[in-house]
């Protein structure tokens, strides 16, 4: 990012400069313009983002019966429903593993190769980053191999734990922990990419400079490099809570794979799904729905207007 | 036992320095180089996928009785296909191809409306831009499984539940590939070389199609790198709006395929005229990882360019 608003400007301060003198007829002309290149996104974004948000906001008002107005009657239902303060506290825990993970191993591993000069740095980065590919269904199917102790590669580690059975590893319980693996497995390499990008946009010289001024490598990190990457950060952070907050997969089919040991509402999301599709209620369904969009439309308005990460700047 | 899984229990580099055990754990950390614990940190991962990759090629047997690594057969792997093959008569197969459909169509369609789209928010000047380019980016930070029942419900309401074009459509909606678009052509594209087309009487749409397009290949293989991927993995989607098992993408298979396996759900699978266990599983997640590889591999000189403009998103 340092970078690019670095590079920006040359090229669109003479941008501005020359578009002022004919802006009134070149704006409408490139309105016309505009409007006709952004039609395909803009029906969709009507499409799959606006209607179905206002049709569940106004599914969420009906009755149970769907024939009339119940007022707040469904999202009385949604709350109330004994599973729903436990689904959000289960991505509360799942949280509280997951993202000093996520921050520490994710910020650790970028910090370290980013300081080497060998070239296996490439070959890591590629290696963290391989189980993104592998990324929802097909991941689950590698920590079923290495959870399930039958065929497990690490079941010395499982059984030194005393599991020998797949329902004794993943108790539900141990949940928290396990998705926050599962997730980091899957997420950290991305975030190492992005993270390290961001290093590589800072000068060398401000490293160099200090260095020469006596600073250690340590004090480098922590004053140079960390501050710089500080938006990311809370990017990363805030991203991640979103994410956790719609967590359906990994619980879900847990749960199935063990033959109901864990609540098929274990998390808000299949809260929704087991309103939709068992019990069909639908209004509790578009409630929650709503309930969990507007937790992300918070974290996306904090996101995009506090990161300083999309300053939308001209 | 595995060498890989020894190197994660115990200090690598106490054993190799021959440490005394009594050395503080300050001292032995800070021997312990960045680049050795970036070394352990690879192998682990790669530890972790090549035995996963690897029980495609294994018997039960050899699981269950040889830890990690053991004999591996090319036979084993035609094995695993005839049991693919004889599952509900060849389903996977079907699932594959409703993957491929909805996968390729959904990155296709993001790419033809990122580009116009995120070109028309770089470059031109009209009224609603800036809200436009706000609602883009809110819709890109949150999780794209928060308006899973919301359109569900709206695509039931218009009875096109199970069919792959609804879903595919939905995919077309990625608002991250307009952003990416948005500032590719932002730092490529000089506003001067705009002003001449002007001036030279060529219609917003003629520069868009003159010089925009020539210039997007870098963009189009971000948009659909990322889209492809993030489709052929989407695990919610489908599994709401494809409920037919005929019509279902490859990762809402592969959670039936666990559900009637041997190992997981033995009551369930007592009829089951094939065998699912694990090296079955395995072969089935890693062959419908490919085509996610080939992609990337299509699209890496491409992403290690756009790591920046691509993944950080700033």
């Amino acid at each position: 990012m340092v970078t690019r608003l670095a590079a920006i400007p040359a090229t669109e301060v003479a941008g501005t400069s020359r578009r002022r003198g004919s802006r009134v007829v070149a704006s409408s002309r490139q309105g016309r313009g505009g409007l006709t290149l952004l039609v395909p996104y803009l029906i969709l974004l009507l499409l799959v983002g606006i209607v179905p948000t206002g049709y569940a906001i106004y599914q969420s008002f009906l009755t149970r019966s769907g024939s009339g107005f119940g007022g707040i009657s469904a999202y009385h239902d949604a709350v109330t429903e004994f599973q729903f303060a436990s689904s959000f506290g289960h991505i509360g825990l799942v949280l509280a593993v997951w993202l000093p993970l996520m921050v520490v191993g994710v910020m650790g591993l970028a910090l370290l190769l980013h300081g080497q000069r060998s070239r296996l740095v490439g070959v890591y980065r590629f290696i963290y980053y391989l189980p993104g590919a592998l990324a929802g269904m097909g991941n689950f199917v590698l920590w079923l191999f290495l959870l399930d102790p039958v065929n497990s590669p690490v079941r010395p580690i499982l059984s030194w734990l005393g599991y020998t059975t797949l329902n004794q590893t993943v108790e539900p319980s141990h949940l928290p922990v396990i998705i926050a693996l599962m997730l980091f497995f899957q997420g950290a390499g991305t975030w190492i990419l992005v993270i390290y990008g961001g290093l590589n946009g800072i000068p060398e010289e401000l490293g160099e400079a200090a260095k020469i001024d006596g600073a250690s490598n340590w004090q480098v990190t922590r004053w140079i490099k960390l501050p710089l990457v500080r938006p990311w950060i809370a990017y990363f952070i805030l991203l991640n809570v979103a994410y956790a907050s719609q967590l359906f997969l990994e619980p879900q089919v847990l749960g199935l794979a063990t033959e109901g040991q864990i609540s098929p509402q274990w998390t808000p999301n299949q809260l929704s799904f087991t309103f939709a599709f068992q019990i069909f209620d639908v209004p509790a369904a578009a409630a929650l729905s709503v309930i969990l969009l507007a937790i992300s439309l918070v974290i996306g308005v904090v996101i995009t207007t506090r990161t300083g990460l999309f300053s939308n700047r001209d | 036992m595995g060498i890989a899984s020894q190197r994660i229990e115990r200090p690598a580099h106490a054993r190799s320095t021959g440490a005394p055990a009594r050395t503080p754990l300050y001292v032995r950390l800070r021997r312990m180089t960045p680049m050795t614990f970036l070394t352990i940190v690879a192998l682990v991962y790669l530890f972790v996928m090549v035995t996963f990759v690897l029980a495609s090629m294994r018997s039960e047997q050899s699981l269950l009785h040889e830890g990690a690594f053991g004999p591996l057969s090319l036979a084993r792997l035609r094995f695993d296909w005839r049991q693919l093959a004889g599952f509900s008569s060849g389903i996977y197969f079907h699932w594959l191809e409703n993957s491929a459909v909805v996968a390729f169509a959904g990155a296709a369609i993001a790419v033809l409306v990122a580009l116009p789209a995120g070109y028309a928010l770089a470059m031109l000047h009209f009224r609603g831009r800036r809200v436009l380019l706000f609602l883009t980016i809110l819709t890109m930070v949150m999780p794209n499984t928060v308006l899973v029942i919301p359109l569900f419900l709206e695509v039931s309401a218009v009875h096109q539940i199970d069919r792959l074009l609804p879903v595919a459509v939905i995919f077309g909606f990625f608002p991250f590939g307009t952003y990416l678009a948005f500032v590719h052509y932002k730092t490529t594209l000089p506003f001067e070389l705009l002003e001449s087309a002007r001036i030279d009487g060529v219609s917003e749409i003629g520069i868009f199609l003159r010089l925009a397009v020539p210039l997007a290949k870098q963009a189009v293989a971000l948009v659909f790198f990322f889209a492809f991927v993030a489709d052929w993995t989407n695990y919610f989607l489908p599994l709401v709006m494809l409920p037919s098992s005929a019509v279902q993408t490859v990762s809402v298979g592969l959670q039936e395929l666990i559900t009637s396996s041997q190992l997981f759900n033995p009551s369930a699978a007592a009829g089951l005229n094939v065998q699912l266990y694990m090296p079955e599983l395995s072969f089935a997640a890693v062959l419908q990882m490919l085509p996610v590889l080939v992609v990337f591999v299509g699209a890496q000189r491409y992403l290690t360019r756009g790591a920046m403009l691509g993944a950080v998103k700033g």
